[in-house]
């Protein structure tokens, strides 16, 4: 029983991390305007907790290393409520990764679903 | 562990289980956590502090399964930018040229030309700005003045951070210690003061200007002998007489301790071999100093509370 929970931790790890740059993307793609880390988390939060299984101080390493790579743009904007916050909004060229990486996800998602169905 | 009750809390929780984790990690980490748990509190004004946390242990996680998180990304981090480790050669003298394949020495030998003009720069800063403020302290515009000044320290601190990690490739911080809340204005221009952080930011930046000097002198130097060196036999080919025009007596001659001779064909190519050499040694050289130098920068600009 706690085997098997540990592996199914160890998995949905596994799933996250390749999952989390994408879904990061994609939210900060649809969105109009930019947005901040704790405001990513809580939009997350509300689609449902299967899709990440992590928790959700994993999204702020992830949207530095998206930011390194160029796909991601950030400022610092100072807010009445709080604290200053960092707006992130996707690049140009984040937003052609997030195509390629979509087509990938589909295609990757479709041949699971195939599989786990018994249509081999 | 018992459940953190305050935010600062929280945060020294964190750090603990963060010990030994590499400083620069452990400030992003901390500065994360930080804006994430203000928002939070900023969210819903009327929840207290303990309420918050104990909702935020569940949705950002716990100080211990946060720090777990941040180690985990962090080798994924390092495995993405650092370039691949060139092939390890056995050999010798593979071993001497195979400098000439890293990438991190040519970042070292940029940085080296480059920190004479930042050190300029961060000296004449540092300096103008001590005295100024020191200066100006008896003035009504002396303390804003001081504030500022400490401020554009730690930006400062921050810039050479990254300018350092990209071209020596330490890991050092990617964002600023986190401005501490909840202190009146004058507490916390008082913790600028007594931060030893900011006092070893000033040293550092006042030690670059010597440092930087003696990088650039080392780095033109030894490049320009290895060049003209390795040039030897090209005056031997073209301007043979030019060369001899050079003395005033007209005649080139060498010593190699054998008693002095016409400089010949022989002479030019042992120069020209001695000149690859050198070339290659002052690319270790380089590459040393720059690894050198990424343990000051790190010693120096990044603070060490957690350690």
């Amino acid at each position: 029983m706690d085997d098997s929970a540990s592996q199914l931790k160890k998995f949905q790890k596994e799933l996250s991390s390749g999952t989390v740059s994408l879904v990061l993307l994609a939210v900060l793609g649809q969105s109009r305007q930019p947005m901040y880390g704790y405001q990513i988390a809580k939009r997350l939060e509300e689609t449902g907790e299967g899709v990440l299984a992590g928790k959700q101080s994993a999204l702020y390493p992830v949207l530095r290393n998206l930011e390194a790579a160029g796909l991601l743009a950030s400022e610092i904007e100072p807010s009445i409520s709080g604290p200053p916050r960092r707006y992130y909004r996707i690049t140009k060229p984040g937003r052609e990764t997030l195509r390629a990486w979509v087509a990938a996800w589909t295609a990757t998602r479709d041949s699971v679903d195939n599989v786990l169905q018994g249509g081999v | 562990m018992n459940a953190p009750r305050t935010i600062n809390e929280y945060l020294d929780q964190l750090r603990g289980a963060l010990r030994g984790a590499d400083p620069a990690l452990i400030q992003d980490a901390l500065y994360d956590a930080e804006e994430h748990l203000r928002a939070e509190l900023a969210e819903q004004p009327g929840r207290d502090e303990a309420t918050m946390l104990e909702h935020v242990v569940g949705s950002y996680g716990a100080p211990d399964e946060v720090a777990e998180i941040y180690r985990d990304q962090e080798i994924r981090i390092q495995r993405a930018i650092r370039p691949p480790a060139p092939a390890k050669h056995r050999s010798l003298a593979g071993r001497f040229f195979g400098v000439a394949a890293d990438p991190r020495t040519y970042g070292a030998l940029f940085y080296m030309l480059l920190s004479l003009a930042t050190g300029i720069f961060y000296f004449t800063w540092a300096v103008t700005g001590l005295s100024l403020s020191v200066g100006l302290s008896v003035l009504i515009i002396g303390l804003p003045f001081i504030v500022l000044f400490f401020g554009s320290v730690r930006v400062l601190s921050l810039v050479e951070g990254r300018i350092v990690e990209a071209m020596l490739g330490m890991r050092m911080p990617r964002r600023p210690v986190y401005p501490t809340q909840g202190m009146t204005l004058m507490r916390r221009i008082g913790s600028m003061f007594t931060d030893v952080h900011t006092w070893t930011t000033l040293c550092y930046m006042w030690l670059m200007l010597p440092l930087g000097i003696a990088y650039f002198t080392v780095a033109v130097t030894l490049l320009s002998m290895s060049v003209a060196f390795i040039g030897a036999p090209l005056v031997m080919l073209f301007r043979r007489e030019w060369l001899a025009g050079v003395y005033v007596d007209r005649q080139v001659l060498v010593d190699w301790g054998f008693g002095s001779h016409q400089a010949g064909w022989g002479d030019a190519v042992a120069l020209c071999v001695l000149g690859i050499v050198l070339l290659f040694a002052t690319l270790h050289l380089a590459r040393a100093l720059g690894r050198m130098h990424g343990h000051i920068a790190k010693h120096m600009l990044v603070p060490r509370e957690a350690v």
